[in-house]
């Protein structure tokens, strides 16, 4: 490793969203941090826009080695890592704050050992705020205005589940389509948080945005396993420190981003309503029935409801 | 990127096929890079595992379906009866057929094939050369990626990051498509006029209404994938999947002219051309891939800043670039390499990105009439028996035409934009 | 030619039709599940979420076949203009390198394919509720068969057959597929 010191391993991270995204900006902070950390021994370059590719083809790049570090949502590995399942589960957190409680302490631990079985090194959680309901029809006040709306979920099964569970209709859809999809009236709505409400426009045909929180489902910044066990000890501890200190910075930028589009959309005519939300939550009885069969899964469950 | 361009232009010259000249390449590149080669297979794989692409194979076959049941027939025979009595008739048929046909179809290769088939040799008998009619079929062929459904517009859409609207590029190529189909058929009667070609005895209206009737069932197709994505029915992806649907029904049940062996054959026709399609669009996938990671089209950018400022320059030099690069290459898989590497700079300069669309379809639709890779005009020059070199001599007023109506669209973004604004209101 | 190359070029003549005709209901059935996709989101009020990731998986199984086919068919989309000036002689030689460009990225389709249903095997895919791994099956398959027609070709070549005269008689290679078409019915 020491003829290896002189010169600089530039480290790939790819991200889906464009550049100057609050993940984006992490990534690219923490790529600042170690850079200056190491002397200069280890830089990042961030792939953002999914040039190269969308998020399940990068978990493979970064699990193969192809990429070195990846920053993705964690639904994509609901179906391999099986205690990534608690944090998408619906209104499990209940509130932001609750979730950095419960991601910084042991049972984010637990998650991060349990990615070591995927190859994958957990840097980082980073936040993507809460995921809520939009449509064209009507503002969302309660669990029975749901019923029959069409809604384009992502390819996940409790996301389905639990539509289904509320009465509506998931309906799986690229993403690409979904603006001209409501707009012509293929469905009536889709779900996910402001600032991609946002950016992908769907405030201009989808009005009514009710947020009932369902999911408040953090990110994750991964590495290659065998690429960070590369590292000499006391790097693996920059980096560690240089991802954490990322994780403020990323707070931070996600909140002013949150406000931001919040504001932009609701100038444009976005109405934004707060529908009961303690209905929803009894309508997930189904959901958690189904998915959390895992005496594994239970225990976790019970131990993030019982972080106050 | 000096293995990647270098290998993929030595195996192009030796004629080895292009989908695997992008995958070789790829493959040699990533060795050099000392990157696991696995990348290159995953991105071929996923770049063809896209549900938007769906529509591909489907207007593919929708368009084989068509032209084995005899849709296309009686579309040819309308045609012929409304404007065959214009000077250089036939040629006018064939323009006002590919353009009714280029509303129900997405492949300007399967129109070129479809309408070739039937106009090219009906012409030669009627005494027209041989290289008028091949030229006329095959720039007329290119009006099927202007009228909807395009599904290379759907493949530019995805290569945009799937956030432009295919009902809106669907809706915005309609006054460009029937633009350039117009100035088509005036050079079309210029030259027949300087060549002394004969027209055809105008059959009177009842025999046009009467022909009008019976082409209706596949002409109704428009109205109905038009209708159904603008009222929400289906997406435009789908509609690609009711035209199959469509052109089956109408060909078993109103012109009973499919057989269970034309029905065969027709499945056999677009799985074959589609696979060949979307291989090498799944190539092309992992050569963009190393693109993207190379950094080349941020490289593009900076060198293009160099060069001039000027937004009417830049485009002029974006459209300069395309049409050689379409020269070279088939129509997908530039869409797939070019969009991310044109369309920042075309945002950056305040071009509407539906705008572009048009444009760049139009750009690597004429490159499909060109030596030394151009499907439609290959299909054309053979079904008219003659050589590309034969059909290149006399190209030169169609080609003027496109030139003409390319830079039209270019530098009146009404002509694309208008009407996707009238539907939203 | 021997009795052995005969009856290899018999089965793999079998297994090509076999492609095609598995390629075409594969196509078949695509249109059927969108179909049913759309009826039920729009008359049924009730999407099945299997229909998208279903009908893509079956597409690139039809690809993979229907590109095998092509290798074996010759009707794959090349410049051939260099093929049209330069002698026959040179010509069997370029043909001989495209055919082992075609086997080498065969081979390369099966072996990284199956590191990529390896790496992937232990994937849950949402909706369809099987590996992640079956992804990248239709890849394997589709460089088993490409590797052995490319092969084929060679192997004829070397043994003398004129298969590069019966190429020189046909229509430009990205024609035939669409030719088939034009003459129906003319
Ligand atoms: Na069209
Ligand atoms: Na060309």
């Amino acid at each position: 490793m020491a003829g290896a010191a002189s010169a600089q391993t530039v480290l790939r991270s790819s991200d889906t969203h464009p550049d100057g995204y609050p993940t984006v900006e992490a990534v690219e902070y923490f790529g600042e941090l170690v850079k200056e950390r190491t002397a200069g021994r280890y830089a990042v370059e961030v792939y953002h826009s999914a040039q190269l590719g969308e998020e399940k083809d990068t978990i493979e790049q970064v699990r193969s080695g192809v990429i070195e570090l990846n920053r993705v949502s964690m639904a994509p590995f609901n179906g391999t890592v099986k205690e990534s399942i608690v944090p998408a589960l619906p209104y499990l957190f209940r509130s932001e704050e609750h979730m950095h409680k419960v991601m910084d302490g042991a049972i984010g631990d637990q998650i991060k050992t349990a990615f070591e079985g995927a190859g994958l090194v957990v840097l980082a959680y980073y936040d993507a705020g809460s995921r809520s309901f939009y449509n064209k029809q009507k503002p969302i006040t309660s669990v029975a205005d749901m019923k029959g709306l069409k809604f384009r979920v992502i390819q996940s099964d409790i996301f389905v589940d639990m539509v289904a569970a509320l009465g509506a209709n998931a309906t799986p859809m690229p993403y690409g389509e979904v603006y001209s999809a409501i707009e012509t009236g293929v469905i009536d709505g889709a779900e996910n948080n402001f600032p991609s409400y946002d950016t992908a426009k769907h405030f201009e045909v989808a009005k009514n945005f009710s947020l009932d929180e369902h999911t408040i489902l953090p990110e994750v910044f991964v590495m290659n396993k065998a690429a960070f066990a590369k590292l000499t000890p006391e790097d693996q501890e920059i980096f560690k420190q240089a991802a954490k200190d990322s994780v403020a910075k990323q707070r931070e930028l996600w909140a002013a981003k949150v406000s931001e589009s919040r504001a932009k959309v609701e100038a444009a005519g976005a109405k934004i309503s707060t529908p009961d939300k303690q209905g929803f939550i009894d309508a997930m009885k189904p959901v958690y029935e189904k998915h959390v069969t895992d005496p594994v899964l239970k225990k976790m469950v019970e131990d993030v409801r019982a972080v106050q | 990127m000096m293995i990647l361009f270098g290998v993929f232009t030595l195996l192009m010259l030796i004629g080895t096929p292009i989908a695997f000249c992008l995958g070789v390449a790829s493959f040699a590149t990533v060795l050099y890079l000392g990157l696991p080669p696995l990348v290159i297979f995953q991105r071929l794989n996923s770049g063809m595992s896209v549900f938007s692409l769906l529509a591909i194979p489907f207007f593919i076959y929708a368009g084989d379906l068509m032209v084995r049941g005899g849709i296309a027939q009686k579309i040819v025979a309308f045609a012929a009866s409304l404007v065959g009595h214009i000077r250089g008739g036939l040629g006018q048929v064939n323009i006002v057929t590919a353009t009714l046909f280029g509303g129900i179809s997405g492949s300007a290769v399967a129109e070129a094939a479809a309408v070739g088939g039937l106009m090219i040799p009906q012409m030669k008998a009627r005494g027209y050369g041989a290289d008028y009619a091949v030229n006329v079929t095959s720039m007329a062929a290119l009006i099927a990626l202007m009228l909807p459904p395009s599904h290379n517009m759907i493949i530019y859409s995805i290569s945009a990051g799937g956030k432009i609207s295919i009902a809106d590029l669907f809706t915005a190529g309609i006054v460009p498509g029937l633009l350039y189909a117009a100035a088509l058929m005036v050079t079309a009667y210029f030259v027949a006029r300087s060549r002394g070609y004969p027209t055809e005895v105008f059959p009177g209206f009842a025999r046009v209404g009467r022909l009008l009737l019976i082409s209706t069932p596949g002409l109704l197709l428009i109205a109905i994938i038009f209708g159904g994505v603008r009222s929400g029915v289906f997406t435009a992806t789908e509609s690609s999947c009711i035209a199959v649907l469509y052109a089956l029904a109408v060909t078993v049940f109103v012109y009973r002219q499919m057989s269970w062996q034309d029905f065969v054959h027709a499945t056999f026709g677009a799985v074959r051309t589609t696979a060949m399609v979307l291989l090498i669009i799944g190539m092309a996938a992992a050569f963009s891939w190393l693109m993207a990671f190379l950094k080349v089209p941020a490289a593009l950018i900076d060198w293009m800043n160099t060069i001039s400022e000027n937004p009417i320059i830049v485009l002029l030099l974006i459209n300069v670039l395309m049409l050689f690069l379409g020269t070279f290459m088939d129509m997908g898989p530039t869409i797939i390499i070019c969009t991310p590497i044109f369309l920042p700079v075309a945002l950056a300069y305040g071009v509407d990105p539906v705008h572009f669309g048009v444009i760049m379809i139009l750009n690597f639709g004429i490159g499909l009439n060109t030596p030394p890779v151009g499907a439609v005009q290959f299909v054309a020059c053979a079904v008219g028996k003659i050589t590309v070199w034969e059909a290149m001599r006399s190209i030169w007023p169609f080609y003027l035409a496109g030139l003409i109506v390319l830079g039209l669209v270019t530098y009146v973004p009404a002509l694309s934009l208008w009407l996707p604004g009238v539907f939203k209101g | 030619m021997s009795t052995r190359l005969v009856k290899t070029g018999r089965a793999l003549s079998g297994l090509s039709t076999l492609s095609l005709w598995l390629a075409g209901i594969g196509l078949v059935m695509m249109t059927a599940i969108v179909a049913w996709q759309v009826f039920c989101r729009y008359v049924l009020n009730d999407s099945p979420s299997w229909t998208e990731p279903g009908a893509v998986m079956l597409m690139s199984w039809f690809i993979f076949l229907g590109a095998a086919v092509g290798v074996r068919e010759n009707y794959h989309l090349g410049f051939d203009v260099l093929l049209y000036v330069i002698p026959k002689g040179g010509k069997k030689w370029l043909r001989m390198i495209s055919d082992f460009v075609a086997l080498a990225f065969g081979f390369g389709m099966i072996w990284y394919g199956v590191e990529l249903v390896r790496l992937t095997w232990d994937t849950i895919l949402p909706s369809l509720h099987i590996s992640g791994g079956w992804n990248y099956v239709p890849l394997v398959a589709g460089g088993v068969l490409i590797s052995l027609f490319a092969l084929e070709r060679i192997v004829l070549r070397l043994a003398g057959e004129p298969i590069d005269e019966l190429l020189d008689e046909m229509p430009p290679a990205e024609v035939a597929a669409e030719l088939d078409t034009a003459n129906v019915k003319a």
